[in-house]
């Protein structure tokens, strides 16, 4: 005999199944942006052999399909290296790198569209380049990568649900089993895709206040 | 002393600066005159180190700008005030004028704001410390670019046509605080279309032409109609500078 009706229980693993996405989500978003964002210093800093050799592996990223990512990850490394892998930390690895790279574009154009002058102005006076960095460019290009970053994650959080494929219990996989169970389909992934929705409008909401803030400098408030 | 010996500089096949021999000794106040494209501007940024040298050199008191390991104590030595302000925009015009002195001469913040507090109020602007750039008039901008230069106490000012992008009115505001800085003895150099204030303030003015220097005499004997204007160059620059 098998349960056709919801239960409370679905209700649990949907909860679980949302924190798996969301805890994904936010650790390769953390990751991401922690070796996105050394990979654009590398760059800023003109470090020789390394800097191109970032920008080699940031093209191969962004220009494959996370899928494949995913399964060269998942099946390929274990292979190459003789261990093994879950499917959580093959997921793990893949969207962090895959974010990484994203990531590393979004910087690199942001701290181009810092004004030449105000890098010569800082050196002028005497500011060394860790100086302008940290105090003239990192605060200015923080502005103009939220925009293009807000997209990103957007985008990202929507790319999570691939992970269901090798396995991950995430909310899609949670998705793909009560809709196996239930067999209506059409509640299962309305509800499915509201909670990408709602998760969704979140982000682009919290990105949206930060970027007022960084850009508070540049509102009229009166003279 | 400002020293400049045989310096050229070339964009390509272009020569702009093309030996040019300056000097600039502490107390004086030098305007450099020229037509646009004249080099004026290559001049003050070969001096605070912006552009490499194709030859000759400069030397701010002592220290060798085309030396890398000497660069950093000529930069110190001058304070530089740009066309276009170069505020950094993302800083109030209080930390506008203390991030270098905070960051490179490592004054603590107390007095780095003390200082910039008493600096502001001197050129009128005791009340717009918080302000932004953007909530800035084009005079004010500037008058802050002047504070954020003397803030790090420069034997020399380096002024690169620092009206040009202001109304007569802000340019007033603006010349009356040089004037003022000529007047206490601090050094400078400008680059200038402002001719009157040239003859007024300078002890020195320096005409450049195509990369040339063409003069370079005390004020009084540039405005000389047996001096700086027995030239016919000179001549014709400042008759048509005076009718526009």
């Amino acid at each position: 005999m098998r349960y056709a009706d919801f239960t409370p229980h679905d209700l649990l693993l949907l909860l679980q199944g949302l924190g798996v996405s969301v805890a994904l989500f936010a650790a390769t978003t953390v990751i991401g942006l922690a070796i996105g964002l050394a990979w654009a210093v590398l760059r800023y800093y003109r470090t020789p052999l390394l800097a191109p050799l970032v920008a080699a592996v940031a093209e191969l990223l962004k220009n494959s399909p996370v899928l494949v990512q995913l399964f060269l990850v998942f099946f390929g490394l274990p292979v190459l290296l003789e261990t093994d892998l879950t499917p959580e930390q093959a997921a793990l690895i893949t969207l962090s790198g895959n974010t990484a790279a994203f990531i590393y574009v979004i910087a690199v154009s942001a701290i181009e569209a810092v004004g030449r002058e105000q890098l010569e102005t800082a050196r002028v006076f005497g500011l060394s380049r860790w100086q302008t960095l940290r105090r003239i460019v990192a605060p200015q290009a923080a502005a103009f990568g939220l925009g293009p970053l807000t997209g990103l994650l957007v985008n990202q959080l929507q790319v999570t649900s691939l992970i269901s494929v090798i396995g991950v219990v995430d909310l899609t996989k949670v998705g793909a089993i009560l809709n196996l169970r239930t067999l209506k389909p059409f509640i299962v992934w309305t509800v499915i895709g509201l909670l990408y929705y709602l998760m969704a409008r979140l982000i682009a909401r919290v990105c949206a206040r930060a970027e007022a803030r960084l850009r508070a400098h540049s509102q009229w408030k009166g003279l | 002393m400002i020293h400049i010996e045989g310096v050229t500089k070339r964009f390509g096949s272009h020569t702009v600066l093309d030996g040019v021999d300056l000097r600039v000794a502490p107390g004086e106040v030098v305007s450099i005159l020229g037509a646009s494209g004249s080099g004026k501007s290559t001049l003050i940024r070969c001096i605070n180190g912006l552009e490499k040298l194709d030859g000759g050199i400069i030397s701010v008191d002592g220290h060798r700008v085309d030396d890398p390991k000497q660069l950093q104590l000529a930069r110190r030595c001058s304070g530089t005030v740009f066309q276009l302000f170069n505020l950094y925009p993302h800083m109030t015009a209080l930390q506008n004028i203390t991030l270098a002195p905070m960051e490179v001469l490592k004054v603590p913040r107390q007095q780095a704001e003390d200082e910039a507090r008493a600096l502001l109020a001197s050129v009128g602007l005791a009340g717009r410390a918080a302000a932004y750039p953007a909530q800035l008039s084009g005079g004010q901008r500037q008058r802050v670019g002047i504070c954020r230069a003397l803030a790090m106490k420069p034997r020399y000012l380096l002024l690169d046509e620092v009206t040009s992008a202001l109304d007569p009115e802000m340019t007033a505001e603006v010349l009356a605080i040089l004037a003022r800085l000529a007047a206490d003895g601090t050094t400078m150099l400008f680059v200038t279309h402002e001719i009157e204030f040239a003859r007024h303030i300078s002890n020195r003015v320096v005409f450049l032409e195509q990369g040339r220097l063409l003069a370079d005499l005390p004020t009084a004997q540039f405005f000389a109609a047996d001096g700086g204007l027995a030239q016919p160059r000179i001549a014709q620059f400042l008759s048509k500078m005076s009718k526009s």
